[in-house]
């Protein structure tokens, strides 16, 4: 790809909270190899939005999940913070996962249907802290707050609640344990419109509240135009096109960055009443 | 000119063990021949039971409480399932969301499209057509949805195939018996945006060519503006608004309308700020008195909650039903 033009960004003098080089993965299968993360780099900085747009295989969500170092990587290092993550496992690496949390795309299936909805939120203090009774459950309750849901639903079942609002759940859980980095994989793409637009704008409050830094993966231009700062496009595992947001959006300097954003179907522009 | 599709005040409830579901409250839509209407809404507002309704295909146990639907002026709630087996894939067509669940994982596309074309030729000319005339049809279907490769497509199992092919494929076969309607349920839904626009595309194409009438489903406003000149807006099993699509997204006059817009964010131009519809959708066991939409709305007063409002004209082919649909 051609070297992104350099911008004054308010972002400049501050260090990159997350810091990924040469990011890629080979999966194998079938006596096959596929590269399906292919020399990718990101950075972003404190309190900074980055997003990653791309079609199906474009390789978005696995970044998300190397990040994550849910899987590993085939090459490249990830710095949280300046430390090396790609170099720890065991016991260093569980204890820096609490500073970094994901939320997944289907929040139907991201949630035990056996535990209520205490349980879900509980887990995360059980595994990382040795908070426990009367203060556990001020922090469950503290968190519902958060994500403006009753207290009442402590005690509820994932099956009983909405999509949004076991959304909810998941980044009430996601942000338990005070993360410094949200990673967020298509968070509204199961959602309705209307429940999408709640979602985002309460992603975009929770930011500013809870000084938290965020890597949103999306195949939705139009919300990463909403949410992020920065954006990545990708295809077939590779980074085509970086830059600030609006930039790319207003003046895209690839073909295919140019077709992804007119494809997008445009409505007639609304009468102002 | 004549409606080509009439619905008039169709009800329909499914039981269930908590009660009747009351999933179609009232449902009037008509539609001209070779026009495209779209019908918008959110999950759970009964779009896809309309849709398969049309088809005779509706929920197993529903009940039709009320209402008709008329095709060419035949009543479709009274035909048996000998005389559905002239109209379904003959005059009335669908394809659907998912183009895998559709497809037969273990044959060849060739062989489906076949079958399709075998059965539309016994239905029509009451004989079997010989495998040239089989290969000679299928391979103007593909052509016709724009294959051009239909030699390996016509080979290849569902699995080899892409998305946006696949839900080609299906289009040709949904187009085997030359019917003059297709009803097309989130037929972009489950595709990339690149390949949407392609099927978008195809679809005002056929329409052009063959002078189609599409009833087109969607949850995605973009979509149904793309292809739509019509547009009904459903909410809770009520068309809330229908009109003429640029007057509905430019110009919405149903609170319910307003709200989906509001919602949605741009792409280019100005970032409004995205606003939600508080609440969500009713129970449809126990729907709202009166307006179903009045627990949510930002315009709801006391008659609300206790008169359904009657849909009325208020403009040129613009149907609202509210009871404060600003002037």
């Amino acid at each position: 790809m051609s070297s992104p033009v350099t911008m004054p960004s308010p972002d400049a003098g501050r260090p990159p909270l997350l810091e990924a080089t040469g990011l890629t993965k080979v999966f194998l299968s079938g006596g096959k190899s596929f590269k399906a993360v292919d020399d990718v780099s990101l950075r972003i900085p404190q309190g900074g939005v980055l997003g990653i747009v791309g079609e199906s295989g474009s390789g978005k969500s696995t970044v998300a999940r190397l990040v994550m170092r849910l899987i590993e990587p085939t090459a490249g290092r990830i710095l949280l913070d300046g430390e090396d993550l790609s170099a720890m496992s065991g016991e260093p690496l569980r204890l820096v996962r609490r500073h970094m949390q994901i939320v997944f795309q289907n929040p139907h299936s991201a949630l035990n249907p056996r535990h209520t909805i205490r349980d879900a939120i509980a887990e995360p203090f059980l595994v990382q802290t040795q908070l426990r009774g009367i203060e556990l459950e001020r922090r469950v309750d503290g968190l519902l707050d958060i994500v403006s849901l009753p207290k009442a639903f402590k005690y509820r079942y994932p099956h009983e609640l909405s999509g949004g609002q076991k959304q909810r759940i998941c980044i009430a859980r996601a942000v338990a344990l005070e993360p410094r980095l949200l990673v967020l994989d298509e968070p509204t793409s199961a959602l309705d419109v209307s429940v999408q637009a709640q979602i985002i704008t309460f992603l975009q409050e929770l930011r500013e509240r809870l000084n938290l830094t965020y890597l949103f993966i999306s195949h939705n231009l139009a919300v990463v135009r909403y949410l992020c700062d920065h954006v990545i496009v990708m295809n077939r595992g590779r980074m085509v096109e970086e830059g600030p947001t609006d930039a790319v959006f207003a003046n895209p300097s690839e073909d295919y960055t140019r077709k992804l954003i007119a494809s997008i179907p445009r409505l007639p522009q609304r009468a102002q009443t | 000119m004549t409606a080509f599709l009439t619905i008039e005040d169709y009800r329909l409830d499914i039981p269930t063990f908590d009660g009747d579901l009351k999933v179609l409250d009232g449902i009037t839509l008509s539609l001209e021949k070779g026009e495209t209407l779209g019908i918008v809404g959110e999950s759970g507002c009964g779009k896809t039971v309309l849709a398969r309704s049309i088809l005779g295909i509706g929920p197993a146990r529903g009940k039709r409480m009320s209402g008709r639907m008329v095709f060419d002026s035949i009543e479709l709630d009274e035909l048996d399932e000998s005389e559905w087996r002239r109209i379904r894939g003959v005059k009335i067509s669908m394809i659907f969301q998912d183009p895998m669940t559709y497809l037969n994982p273990l044959f060849t596309i060739g062989r489906q499209l076949a079958d399709v074309v075998v059965a539309h030729g016994r239905a029509k000319a009451e004989r079997t057509p010989s495998r040239d005339e089989q290969r000679r049809r299928c391979d103007a279907l593909l052509e016709q949805v724009q294959i051009r490769d239909s030699a390996r497509v016509f080979d290849s199992y569902p699995h080899q195939l892409s998305g946006g092919m696949r839900q080609r494929v299906l289009i040709a076969m949904a187009l085997a018996g030359e019917p003059q309607l297709l009803i097309a349920d989130e037929p972009t839904t489950a595709l990339d945006v690149t390949i949407q626009a392609q099927i978008l595309e195809l679809l005002r194409d056929l329409v052009s060519r063959l002078g189609l009438t599409v009833v087109m489903i969607s949850h995605d406003v973009g979509a149904i503006a793309a292809i739509a000149r019509r547009v009904a807006v459903m909410y809770a099993g009520v068309v809330v608004e229908q009109g003429r699509t640029e007057d509905i997204l430019t110009r919405p006059r149903h609170p319910y309308t307003q709200g989906l817009l509001a919602a949605l964010p741009e792409i280019e131009g100005e970032r409004h700020v995205l606003e939600a519809i508080p609440g969500t959708i009713p129970n449809l066991i126990h729907p709202p008195s009166g307006c179903r939409f009045h627990p949510r709305c930002p315009r709801a007063t006391d008659i609300c909650s206790v008169e359904k409002p009657v849909a009325r004209s208020i403009g040129a082919d613009h149907v609202v039903a509210c009871h404060h649909a600003l002037a």
